[in-house]
């Protein structure tokens, strides 16, 4: 049997640095809102048949709308660019995409040039057998398989009342989820009295789940600061499902501790640390499966929910260490804590 | 007859293998299907077909716009706000039905004083198109005059001298008709008159009974004029003034028939100039209680008008209107414009108005089909949208296939290397568990978003969360010594407490998140539920009846099967 609780010290110390770290890097930079929470748009465009223009080029293109000024566009792929700016109306939305179309699809240098010397000039003669003019076909590039073009993929804009309104929601969405988890937990352990009470369990829980969510959005700081990583609505779904998923894993090993207490009769610490080497194997193993479903989201499955898969992985990655070596810690931390002022 | 335990256990695994089969060909009909083909055309008989129930794929699968709009009610009278959003959520519905895109959504959101119409157009090719046909807003609304806002003294100067203007226009026709002979009247009438539904029949129209037209209209052509002769003043009504000619008459008393040609210059009333809304009292007679419109012809001049019929609702509002506004002017407003300021004569309690404004054939039709569209009982406003390329989408579900099958292949690898028998059982089991989830999100046509994938997939992992639990607990059953078919039972019995309480956690969450977020996410915390819900059935009945009706006869001693040491051995220190 491993010896978890009785090193506890190193895990709170290993834990409160990620902890601190996370709230340094989250009071420093935030987290960086995507549109969904700040409004504005968001248009991913890709070129087919035609290369790709430079960011600079693009971008100076959509500058010339007043509205776009603060534009920022970012490459994705081979052949496809993602604007961000401000929300517009739906008139703006078509006019943005107009002028992308003028300037790069339909006169298109390099498309219409080509296309017109493979069309044959057509001379027109009189009966008089003389000439009256070139007449140049315009040029109609044939089949629209070949067709240079540019395609919206994706289009979002969504107004500032609306993000506001996402944000207020969704904070109330997680508190609520704690606290119907911590009355959960309370109801469930309702019986095992002694030596710890039930609604303890529910708050070490609880404590457990903010470390877990503190550590996973301080992660998010960072990827925020430096890769413009967003923070979106899908963002809000992982938290709240780290949250379950953290005490999920939690509640396991507090059911073995409730379990061994009318096993065994002895010591506190001692119960919950064969506990927790009890629930060890089947916490690290269920997180690796979970795992291997994360990741195989987060590299193969669409960039929409990339992030939202990372959320994840971090989260849970962090849920299991803390099942393991914080909670059921903090529980005799408690105990031992009330023994010695009581005394 | 006594039925064994084991073969109890066995005929429940049968009913399980049965009902996944089952599940399988609802979630992929093909193989189904084309054996049923070849049976049918071999026997010459006719089989059914499977049930073929297509997945239902979310705007960012298949393509498809999400638009919200803001629903501005703050010209509605409190209390009817609801009501007014709600017809605006149908006529929205209807439009977008029009456009042909399959099964459309159309909600309310929003509680309070903000509401919200969600349109969720999923494979529509043309956004912009759907937008424009949404956003168009033939506010429709019927009008009565708010006398409590009196005509402010410019508006009646303006009417003043509009009004005499066209006394004098009237006069000068009058002596052009007078001074030259009765059949040029028609060409006169055809030129001059304002009267655009009578002025292209010579200012003809046609026969009528005493009591068809205005009172002083009336008098002058059965009172004053004689058969043949033309008014020597001018009649004035409320229409403007008119050049009378009484053609022909034919009948006795009440049968009495005049044949009449006018040339009209219009006036204007108070209420052709207050045509913005703050002269005009909200009536709650909108579009929204219109049943249908139709292009009719005026019998007399000809002309087309818009025939309207209102729903039970809205006949009842038009009665009231009516009666409440005899001798005065109603106005039909249409997107906030007078398109015609008709005068009540009477209560019309039919539900039946027709607009008579000076409409072409064309413009007729035009309005009509936008009525018909449904006109919207409040105007509303693009607050946000969001747009997904139907290609992007398309790459989106090859690309969470591509994972999910990646994801389960690696849970079942780790099963069947960690537990080896009862891993592989766990897989057999986490394979209906994915069959039966899939064959749910048909039947019950649950929504199928990226998000919701995600949450499917991720709930693969946590489906064999149960059993992971169950065998560690079989393990420490075989390490106390006990017998396989004995550890079985207590594993599955010790770890039950765990699961129950683990996943209700989560199930929580999952409740949490569909009732607080919007639709994306929600499809997220749906399917994540659901799985949830599965997994417990497969994990612990499916799992369980599998083991059960292997763990029999020599499979005891077969410790390799189950990852189990030999000798049973205590813990390790």
């Amino acid at each position: 049997m491993y010896k978890i609780i009785s090193k506890r010290k190193f895990y709170y110390a290993f834990s409160l640095a990620l902890v601190i770290a996370s709230v340094v890097f989250l009071s420093m930079w935030g987290l960086k809102s995507g549109i969904d929470f700040t409004g504005g748009s968001l248009m991913q465009v890709s070129f087919q048949n035609t290369s790709r223009p430079s960011v600079e080029d693009i971008s100076s293109v959509l500058k010339e709308l007043d509205y776009m000024a603060d534009t920022t566009v970012q490459p994705v792929g081979d052949n496809e660019f993602i604007f961000r700016f401000k929300d517009v109306t739906e008139e703006q939305h078509q006019e943005i995409l107009n002028k992308l179309k003028n300037k790069y699809v339909v006169t298109d240098a390099t498309t219409v040039d080509s296309a017109k010397d493979s069309q044959p000039k057509i001379e027109v003669v009189t009966e008089s057998n003389k000439e009256i003019g070139n007449v140049n076909i315009e040029a109609v590039p044939v089949g629209v398989s070949d067709q240079a073009s540019l395609q919206e993929e994706k289009f979002e804009s969504v107004g500032p009342t609306i993000g506001q309104e996402l944000k207020t929601k969704s904070f109330y969405a997680i508190i609520l989820v704690i606290i119907a988890i911590i009355a959960y937990i309370a109801w469930s352990f309702r019986k095992v009295g002694r030596p710890v009470q039930s609604w303890k369990y529910g708050i070490t829980a609880v404590i457990a789940l903010v470390h877990d969510v503190t550590i996973t959005c301080g992660v998010f700081a960072l990827l925020g600061h430096f890769y413009g990583v967003e923070v979106n609505t899908p963002f809000i779904a992982a938290v709240l499902t780290v949250l379950g998923y953290s005490v999920n894993d939690t509640i396991v090993v507090f059911d073995r501790i409730r379990e061994n207490l009318h096993r065994y009769q002895g010591d506190f610490e001692e119960t919950v640390n064969i506990s927790v080497n009890q629930t060890a194997v089947r916490s690290i193993n269920t997180s690796m499966t979970v795992m291997f479903t994360l990741l195989a989201i987060f590299f193969f499955g669409g960039a929409s929910i990339k992030f939202f898969a990372l959320a994840l992985i971090f989260g849970v990655f962090f849920g299991t260490y803390s099942s393991i070596f914080v909670a059921s810690s903090l529980l005799v931390t408690w105990q031992n804590l009330i023994k010695k002022f009581s005394k | 007859m006594k039925i064994s335990n084991i073969s109890k256990v066995r005929l429940s695994v049968l009913a399980i293998i049965i009902m996944a089969v089952f599940a399988g060909f609802l979630v992929y009909p093909a193989p189904f299907n084309k054996s049923v083909d070849w049976l049918n055309s071999k026997l010459g008989i006719t089989l059914p077909h499977y049930w073929n129930i297509p997945f239902g794929l979310g705007l960012d699968l298949q393509g498809g716009a999400q638009l919200v709009y803001q629903a501005d009610v703050s010209q509605v009278p409190a209390g009817s706000e609801a009501d007014a959003v709600a017809g605006a959520r149908d006529v929205i519905e209807r439009r977008v039905n029009a456009f042909g895109v399959a099964e459309p959504v159309v909600q309310i959101s929003g509680s309070g004083k903000d509401y919200r119409i969600v349109v969720e157009l999923a494979g529509v090719k043309d956004v912009n198109q759907a937008i424009k046909m949404i956003g168009e807003t033939p506010l429709l609304e019927f009008k009565e005059e708010d006398s409590s806002q009196p005509l402010q003294t410019d508006q009646a100067q303006e009417i003043a001298k509009y009004n005499e203007e066209a006394k004098k226009t009237a006069e000068s026709i009058l002596n052009e008709v007078l001074n030259s002979s009765i059949s040029k009247f028609a060409d006169i009438a055809k030129e001059k008159s304002e009267d655009t539904g009578s002025a292209t029949q010579g200012g003809d129209l046609g026969w009528a009974k005493r009591g068809t037209y205005v009172t002083e209209f009336d008098t002058a052509v059965f009172d004053t004029l004689k058969k043949g002769e033309i008014s020597r003043q001018l009649v004035q009504t409320v229409f403007g003034y008119h050049i009378v000619y009484k053609e022909d008459e034919r009948g006795q008393g009440e049968d009495l028939e005049v044949k009449a040609s006018h040339i009209l210059i219009k006036t204007k009333s108070s209420a052709d100039v207050s045509t913005s809304s703050q002269n005009w009292k909200y009536t709650g007679l909108t579009g929204k209680q219109l049943k249908k419109a139709a292009v009719e012809f005026d019998p007399n001049t000809g002309s087309p008008t818009v025939a309207l019929e209102f729903n039970d609702e809205g006949k009842t509002l038009f009665a009231d209107i009516t009666r409440r506004n005899i001798d005065k002017t109603v106005g039909i407003f249409l997107d906030g414009e007078a398109i015609s300021l008709p005068r009540v004569s009477e209560e019309i309690p039919s539900g039946k108005a027709v607009i008579t404004g000076n409409f072409s054939l064309v413009e007729a039709k035009t309005l009509v089909q936008r009525l018909n569209a449904g006109a919207l009982p409040v105007p509303v406003t693009l607050l946000s949208q969001q747009t997904i390329g139907a290609s992007l989408g398309q790459d989106s579900v090859q690309k969470s296939l591509f994972a999910g099958l990646v994801g389960l292949l690696a849970v079942a690898l780790f099963m069947i290397i960690f537990y080896r028998l009862p891993g592989l059982l766990s897989v057999v089991a986490l394979l209906i568990y994915g069959v039966l989830v899939l064959s749910i999100f048909k039947m019950f046509g649950i929504t199928l978003t990226l998000s919701g994938i995600a949450g499917f997939i991720l709930s693969l992992g946590i489906a064999v969360d149960a059993n992971v639990l169950i065998f560690e607990r079989m393990k420490e059953e075989f390490r106390a010594g006990r017998p396989l078919n004995s550890a079985i039972d207590e594993g599955f019995k010790r770890a039950w407490s765990s699961i129950r309480d683990g996943n209700i956690s989560t199930l929580i969450t999952c409740a949490v998140l569909f009732w607080f977020t919007t639709s994306l996410v929600r499809g997220f915390a749906l399917t994540l539920a659901i799985g949830i819900l599965v997994s417990l059935v497969t994990a612990v009945v499916v799992t369980r009846g599998f083991l059960k009706s292997i763990a029999v006869g020599r499979v005891e001693n077969w410790h390799f099967l189950f990852n189990r040491k030999k000798n049973s051995e205590s813990e390790k220190q």
